[in-house]
C-alpha cells in the first residue's frame, strides 16, 4: 500500500502539522507499506507533483486551522488537485487529516475537516477520516514527550484508531481531541509565550495590544 | 467606512456596486498576493502588522476601521476562494494574540473596539447543500472569533446573478 503524507502547514521548521505527522509514522510502519513524504508550502504545485500523487492509495494531509478554515496556500493546491483528479479516472484513493488548531477546543476544527470532506466529493476521492486537535500551540514544544503520556495522554488512542483505519483502507468518524491539560494552563503558558517572544524581539510588554 | 473583500475583477464589480462612496475601501483579485507564512510577526514584531509588506500588510488595521465589511466569494468546498481567504488570513493583525473564554471555548482578546456587520455574498455553479450549510457555519464561527455581527450570508449560482442585490 502507498501513502503520501502532505504536508501542508507554510512553516518548513517547527511546525505542529510535522510533528503530528511524526507521530504517526511509526504507527504505520509494516512491510507492505511505503510512505512518501510531500510539501505543500506554496500556492502552486508542479505538474510531477500532481500527476506522482495519482499513484498513491492513500493521502494523509496535516495542516493547521487557519480562521475556521484551510490556509489558503493549500486551498490553491487542492483547486488544482480537484481539477486533475476528476479527469482522472482513478475513484479510489482515500484522504485522511489531521488538522491542529491554536485555541485549546480540538472541536474547533470541525468545519476546516467538512471542507476537506466536501473537496473529497467533488475531487471524487474517498473520505477516510478526520482527527482534529486543539492545543496545537504547544505541539512543538512537547514534542519529545513520549505519545499517550502527559499532555499527549488524550492523543494514544485516536492515534491509534486513526492508524488502525490506514492501514485497513476503512473509514471512521472524525474525532476531535484537545490536550490533557487543563485549559487555563494553556492559555497562561501561551501568553507568557506571547510576552516572551515580543521581548525577544526587542518590543515591550505593552507593544502586544498596540494599535495602528 | 465600508470594506469590500472581494474575488472579482474590477469590471464584474463595478457592475455589482456602480456608485461607490469615497471613503470605502475595496480589495479585489490580485494574483500578487502573498500568502500567510505562520510566523504570528503581526502579534510580536510589528505588532498590529504583517510582516509581509505587499498590498495587503495592514488588513488589520483596515478592519479597525470599518463599520461594514462585505465579503464577495466564490464558494469553495463551503469556505471561502483562496484570494479571499488569503485576505482573511493575512488580516489576524486585527486580533489580540492573547486568549479569552466565549462561549465555553477559547477565542482571541480584541486589539480594537469597533464591532463590525459583517455580509457575505457567496458565489458558484455546483454549490452543494453540504458546502452552503458549511458555509453558513463558517460565517458564524468567523463572526465568533471576529467578535462582530452577521448580517446576510447569501448564495448565487453567479456574478451577474448578484447585480442589484449586493446593499
Ligand atoms: C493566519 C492564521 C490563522 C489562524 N486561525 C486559527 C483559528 O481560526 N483557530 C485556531 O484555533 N487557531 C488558529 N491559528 C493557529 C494555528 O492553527 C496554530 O498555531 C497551529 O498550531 C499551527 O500549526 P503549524 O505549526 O503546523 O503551522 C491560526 C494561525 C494563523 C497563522
Amino acid at each position: 500500500m502507498k501513502i503520501a503524507f502532505i504536508y501542508g502547514s507554510p512553516k518548513a521548521k517547527y511546525s505542529a502539522s510535522a510533528s503530528l505527522l511524526q507521530e504517526l509514522k511509526p504507527l504505520l510502519e509494516q512491510d507492505d507499506i511505503a510512505i512518501s513524504e510531500y510539501n505543500f508550502r506554496k500556492p502552486l504545485l508542479n505538474k510531477e507533483e500532481i500527476e506522482q500523487l495519482i499513484n498513491y492509495d492513500i493521502l494523509v494531509f496535516a495542516f493547521p486551522l487557519y480562521v475556521d478554515g484551510i490556509p489558503s496556500h493549500l486551498l490553491n493546491c487542492l483547486i488544482q488537485l480537484e481539477s486533475f483528479f476528476t479527469s482522472a479516472n482513478k475513484k479510489d484513493i482515500k484522504v485522511y487529516s489531521i488538522v491542529n488548531c491554536g485555541f485549546y477546543e480540538g472541536h474547533q476544527n470541525k468545519l476546516a475537516m467538512e471542507m476537506m470532506e466536501n473537496w473529497c466529493s467533488k475531487a471524487g476521492l474517498k473520505w477516510g477520516q478526520g482527527l482534529g486537535i486543539g492545543g496545537g500551540g504547544m505541539m512543538v514544544m512537547i514534542k519529545n514527550v513520549p505519545m499517550g503520556q502527559g499532555p499527549k495522554k488524550s492523543l494514544e488512542e485516536p492515534f491509534r484508531q486513526l492508524a488502525n483505519n490506514i492501514l485497513n483502507g476503512a473509514s471512521g468518524e472524525n474525532i476531535f481531541v484537545s490536550p490533557n491539560i487543563p485549559r487555563i494552563f494553556y492559555k497562561f503558558a501561551a501568553e507568557i509565550g506571547w510576552r516572551k517572544s515580543i521581548k525577544a524581539n526587542g518590543l515591550k510588554k505593552k507593544d502586544l495590544s498596540a494599535r495602528k | 467606512m465600508k470594506l469590500f473583500i472581494c474575488d472579482l475583477e474590477s469590471k464584474d464589480f463595478g457592475k455589482l456596486i456602480p456608485d461607490l462612496p469615497d471613503d470605502d475601501k475595496v480589495i479585489l483579485y490580485d494574483e500578487s498576493i502573498q500568502h500567510c507564512i505562520g510566523c504570528f510577526g503581526c502579534w510580536i514584531k510589528t505588532p498590529g502588522a504583517c510582516v509581509i509588506r505587499d498590498r495587503y500588510g495592514d488588513m488589520g488595521e483596515y478592519l479597525s476601521k470599518s463599520q461594514e465589511v462585505i465579503i464577495i466569494s466564490r464558494c469553495c468546498y463551503g469556505g471561502f476562494s483562496p484570494f479571499v481567504k488569503n485576505i482573511l488570513d493575512r488580516s489576524i493583525p486585527y486580533l489580540h494574540p492573547d486568549f479569552v473564554i466565549k462561549n465555553g471555548e477559547m477565542h482571541h482578546k480584541r486589539r480594537y473596539k469597533n464591532v463590525i456587520d459583517l455580509n457575505v455574498y457567496f458565489y458558484g455553479e455546483n454549490i452543494t447543500e453540504k458546502e452552503r450549510q458549511t458555509a453558513q457555519k463558517l460565517v458564524k464561527a468567523n463572526s465568533v472569533n471576529l467578535d462582530c455581527n452577521i448580517g446576510r450570508i447569501l448564495f448565487f449560482k453567479s456574478i451577474e446573478e448578484m447585480e442589484g442585490q449586493i446593499l
